[in-house]
């Protein structure tokens, strides 16, 4: 059980002019027994600091605590982590008794303990039969169960997954999703798990940490990120399809504001006036997540848009409209119920809830508060 | 000449083939002696329009590149020069045409070589199937300034009674190289590599004591105690009184010994009288002289003969070519000439040719060693016969075995093969 | 046998032309001289009589079995394949280790390493003979200087092995570094940072995941170096023509000198043919703990 703290951690490569700066002087906390998402898209800083936790990579400024103690020198295998790597990195000339087993040997677990731990582990894991197995009999999802059982067995201070699930079919991805939640749920050990992929972050963790370009953009619930992301960057990022970002202005329509785009315009609801009155005559970003658009009005202040259809992406329990608005305006995408008669080229009318709108400063992409 | 012109003219109108495109392919040895031959043949090509190809390989190539092609019906080789221990393998194995009638027809005179040269490379049972290209006869390399060194005389005076100078006998000649072992420099170096190597410079000592290889009916006499006291005496100059190192020596390792000055003595091939005087290599010029290994009584000699013949296989593809440039490079001129550069002479005229004296000195010396010297027994397993006596004596030396035991086995193996090849009864 | 339809037919058929060329290829220049080897050792065969008149039967093998001389020959060959092999094994696998690691400057010491190997074989031996010249060589100057007493590499039995061992592997051993770092850097790095973090310490992180994921490799490596080994000539005859005494008399220039002194064809093949019945047996050895460490 552990937590673990990053105080202004940067990882850099190489010298001088042409260091790159992987990891920009994050900071983090990740409490004990939590379930913490890296998300990001490839090349954000995740797994780089995920390996400096594991301290597979030296941390090059800043300071790395685990349980308040700086772990800055320490030597990986003393940190007390386990990994689990998106390709398995299983011992390939080690049956899987052995996988599980080398950590436990190399730090003089006595065997009956050994042998208890493995039969335990590999009981919940359901790999008792590929026990006597090598690595290269097994197919990727037992090797996954394999990798994940050489963890468990060592019981860690916490679990570092990186991207565990990325080279799996999505049928086996989302029961491994489930069984790592079940896990965690069972163990409370803490785990932090890297991914590119915003469903398992929606799903999986107790919070996520969205990173981009070494820094943190946003940490928070799954749901708080969702419903308040921080910017243009984290409200395109999650969900898909992601939330609708239109380049709109801020004009003043009677007593109140609109937001105004070719082809559309939206009231801004009484409730946010004050906070984007200073924004009047200015450029803004619009951004509605498709399920906030409708066929027919709804919510306390519904917002008529007329536009025609793209295309139609039918889901079996939705369909998704990719819509586009009037003359030379920008297209959305809208998450529809199933049932609906569509058709490519058709005008239409949807309407949003302007009270679930979003604006975002086009400058420093951020959200306006309100 | 003229009768040359003529055959070698209708040759050409017979064959009717551009002549003059002729090559003659010739393999030889990278030594001296080649090189002076590759000097004087622009003379050749312009006087006969052939031309002549010489593949020069290291001596341990030559073998292994020839007897392919002889064992073929038509090799490459036009010519080819014989290493006198091959002799009797080629004779055996019928690789070599006989040369008396194209001699008889061209009256080619073979009187002139010396007689040992013909009966070494040059005859076989009568048959002429060589004329004979250089000789190789061993010989003592000694230092004539130590000889000549006041305090040496006195020294040696004093320590035997008698007078310091070139030795007359084998016994005094060990007795000098056991005097001149002191302050750093050798007596002697040797040349104690197998087979070879140390096989041809032990025959020098067999033949010093007065040993012999073989009786008259072809029955090893080599492990005779002559023999076994040889090879004790060689024992003691390799190891007591030479460089360490020298059984791994070859002959150039050896020489460059006895070139730095390190060394008062070395028996070996004459050829490397002349790379004494070669300041380029040596720092003994002018202070080397080669004389004939000393036998028993100063009327004997112990030098061991050896020599290379010019033959024409019998897979030549053009052996009326071949025979041409033989004829010129056996001519009494071209000989001479070779004579001039340098090179060791097989014919009397040449030794006896007052310019080639007045060039070289050490020429009369030369031809007195080549006079004493011995033969080896040369029958159709005479290479297989170096190979075993080379590795007897090595362990000899090595002390795996002893002189009785080493020559004893070298001698069983000898009857063998000498018996596999019908000499013995 | 399974119905195979006309299609699978063709397929084959048409395998069959497209590998053809290169399996008659491959039987001519490879198949043929050893076929003709094998049958020329049952003939007393011998290059001043060529023919195969007079057959031999097991003769020559039966004459090469009872010859001392190539039974020494063959003794010192297996020392001399295991010194060699051994010591180059050792030091070849500590040298890729540590170019492995090497960070900068890779291309350089790689270089350097295989200068030696582009080196002919013939060149190093003399080369060697050069250095280790008892009197005028370099080494033993070096020597001197710190008062050490002139030695003997090449004049005396034991030593002049060893030197023969050393010149070989100073020759070679960049054959074994270049193979082994191929191997080194082709490992998977993941399997490392996996036993990092499970607490391996160098050592056992060599030895239990270097050392077994390696092994495909250390196989091959140690099988091409053998047969290498084995086929030493070059330098035997260069440096010292076997001696001194028989203390060099290393296999495969025996049968060369059967072959090309005595011109003894017969029982040169049959020695040939007895070495190559030993090399395919350890080939087949090697081989099969080879394949199980892949299964």
């Amino acid at each position: 059980m552990a937590s673990i703290q990053l105080n202004s951690v940067s990882r850099i490569y190489g010298q001088g002019a042409s260091a790159v700066h992987a990891v920009k002087g994050i900071d983090l906390q990740i409490e004990d027994g939590e379930f913490m998402i890296f998300l990001g898209p490839s090349g954000c800083g995740k797994s780089t600091t995920l390996r400096m936790i594991a301290g597979l990579e030296p941390v090059s400024q800043g300071d790395l605590l685990i349980d308040g103690q700086r772990v800055n020198d320490v030597d990986p295998a003393e940190r007390d982590l386990a990994i689990v790597f998106q390709n398995y990195a299983l011992y390939p000339h080690m049956s899987v008794r052995q996988n599980m087993a080398f950590g436990l040997k190399l730090r003089g677990t006595p065997g009956p303990e050994i042998e208890s731990r493995i039969a335990g582990v590999a009981e919940t894991l359901g790999i008792r039969p590929l026990l006597d197995r090598k690595p290269s009999q097994l197919s990727g999802g037992q090797r996954q169960r394999v990798a994940l059982g050489r963890a468990l067995v060592r019981e860690p201070r916490a679990f570092l997954l990186d991207e565990p699930l990325s080279n799996l079919d999505a049928k086996l991805r989302s029961v491994m999703r489930t069984e790592l939640i079940k896990l965690h749920r069972k163990l409370g050990t803490t785990m932090i798990h890297v991914t590119h992929d915003q469903v398992e972050a929606m799903t999986m963790g107790t919070r996520i940490c969205i990173m981009r370009g070494g820094e943190i953009v946003q940490v928070g619930k799954p749901q708080d990120v969702y419903r308040d992301p921080a910017d243009t960057f984290v409200a395109g990022f999650l969900a898909t399809p992601p939330m609708n970002l239109i380049p709109a202005r801020i004009e003043a329509a009677g007593e109140g504001l609109a937001v105004i785009a070719p082809g559309l315009s939206v009231p801004v609801p009484e409730a946010y006036r004050a906070a984007y009155a200073p924004y009047t005559g200015r450029e803004v970003i619009l951004g509605i997540r498709p399920e906030d658009l409708f066929e027919t009005p709804e919510g306390a202040a519904p917002a008529a848009i007329d536009c025609s259809i793209e295309t139609v992406e039918a889901l079996g329990p939705e369909t998704i409209l990719n819509v586009k608005l009037g003359q030379g305006g920008s297209e959305l995408a809208a998450r529809l119920p199933a049932e609906g008669d569509w058709e490519v080229a058709r005008q239409i009318r949807l309407f949003a809830d302007s009270l679930r709108m979003h604006l975002f400063d086009p400058e420093t992409t951020r959200k306006i508060a309100r | 000449m003229k009768k040359y012109m003529l055959s070698s003219l209708s040759a050409l109108a017979l064959t009717a083939v551009a002549a003059h495109a002729e090559t003659v392919n010739i393999l030889m040895e990278a030594v001296p002696d080649t090189t002076y031959i590759q000097q004087l043949l622009p003379e050749f090509e312009e006087a006969t329009g052939i031309d002549v190809n010489l593949e020069v390989v290291n001596y341990a190539e030559m073998h292994t590149k020839l007897v392919p092609q002889l064992v073929s019906n038509s090799g490459s080789y036009s010519a080819i020069v014989v290493d006198f221990y091959w002799v009797g393998e080629f004779f055996k194995a019928g690789w070599m045409q006989p040369l008396d009638d194209r001699i008889a027809a061209d009256g080619f005179d073979t009187s002139v070589y010396v007689p040992a040269m013909m009966d070494l490379v040059g005859q076989v049972e009568g048959t002429t199937y060589m004329l004979p290209f250089y000789n190789y006869a061993m010989g003592l390399l000694y230092r004539t300034d130590l000889l000549e060194d006041e305090a040496n005389k006195t020294a040696y005076m004093d320590a035997f009674g008698t007078e310091l100078k070139k030795p007359e006998t084998w016994d005094e000649y060990l007795q000098q190289v056991k005097f001149f072992t002191k302050d750093g420099s050798y007596g002697v170096v040797n040349q104690g590599l197998r087979p070879d190597p140390i096989a041809m410079e032990w025959s020098n000592y067999l033949f010093a004591k007065g040993g012999e290889f073989i009786d008259d009916g072809w029955h090893a006499t080599f492990n005779s105690p002559e023999g076994v006291a040889a090879l004790e005496d060689y024992i003691t100059n390799l190891n007591d009184y030479g460089p360490v190192g020298a059984a791994s020596f070859s002959f150039d390792e050896a020489f460059n010994v006895f070139s730095q000055g390190q060394a008062y003595s070395y028996i070996t091939y004459n050829f490397f009288r002349a790379a004494v005087d070669d300041a380029s290599g040596s720092a003994i010029v002018g202070k080397g002289e080669i004389m004939g290994v000393p036998g028993q009584t100063p009327e004997e000699g112990g030098s061991l003969n050896g020599a290379w013949g010019w033959a024409i296989p019998k897979s030549s593809p053009n052996p009326d070519a071949a025979w041409e440039f033989l004829k010129w490079v056996e001519s009494p001129e071209i000989a001479k000439k070779r004579a001039l550069l340098g090179g060791s002479a097989t014919r009397l005229d040449v030794f006896d040719d007052a310019e080639v004296i007045a060039k070289y000195p050490q020429t009369t010396a030369l031809k007195e060693l080549l006079l004493g010297s011995h033969n080896f027994p040369t029958f159709t397993y005479t290479p297989q016969f170096v190979e075993v006596l080379g590795r007897e004596l090595s362990l000899a030396v090595s002390g795996e075995k002893s002189a009785q035991e080493a020559l004893d086995a070298a001698a069983a193996e000898f009857d063998e093969l000498a018996i596999k090849d019908g000499r013995q009864e | 046998m399974a119905h195979v339809t006309t299609m699978e037919r063709e397929n084959r058929r048409f395998g069959w032309l497209l590998t053809a060329p290169g399996l008659v290829l491959l039987a001519a220049v490879v198949l043929f001289p050893i076929v003709w080897a094998g049958i020329t050792s049952f003939f007393n065969y011998s290059l001043i009589f060529p023919g195969y008149d007079d057959f031999a039967g097991l003769g020559n093998y039966a004459k090469a079995a009872d010859d001392g001389e190539f039974l020494h020959s063959a003794w010192i060959t297996l020392l001399f394949v295991v010194a060699v092999v051994g010591i180059q094994f050792v030091a070849g696998f500590v040298v890729a280790l540590m170019l492995n690691d090497a960070r900068r400057g890779k291309t350089v010491y790689y270089l350097i390493l295989l200068c030696p190997l582009l080196i002919n074989p013939v060149v190093v031996g003399l080369m060697w003979r050069m250095i280790l010249h008892p009197t005028l060589g370099i080494v033993n100057w070096l020597l001197g200087t710190v008062g050490i007493e002139p030695v003997n590499w090449l004049g005396a039995p034991d030593m002049a092995f060893w030197t023969v061992v050393l010149v070989d592997i100073w020759h070679q051993v960049s054959f074994m570094v270049v193979l082994l770092l191929a191997g080194l850097s082709a490992l998977p790095a993941e399997p490392y940072e996996a036993a990092r973090v499970d607490g391996a310490t160098p050592f056992q992180r060599f030895w239990h995941i270097t050392l077994p994921m390696m092994k495909p490799v250390i196989v091959v490596t140690l099988l091409i170096r053998m047969i290498f080994a084995i086929k030493t000539y070059d330098i035997i005859y260069i440096m010292t023509r076997g001696g001194p005494g028989v203390a060099t008399d290393l296999i495969s220039y025996f049968i060369y000198r059967r072959a090309f002194v005595s011109l003894d064809l017969g029982e040169a093949c049959a020695m040939a043919a007895m070495l190559l019945i030993v090399i395919a047996g350890l080939t087949a050895v090697l081989w099969r703990s080879m394949r199980q460490v892949q299964d």
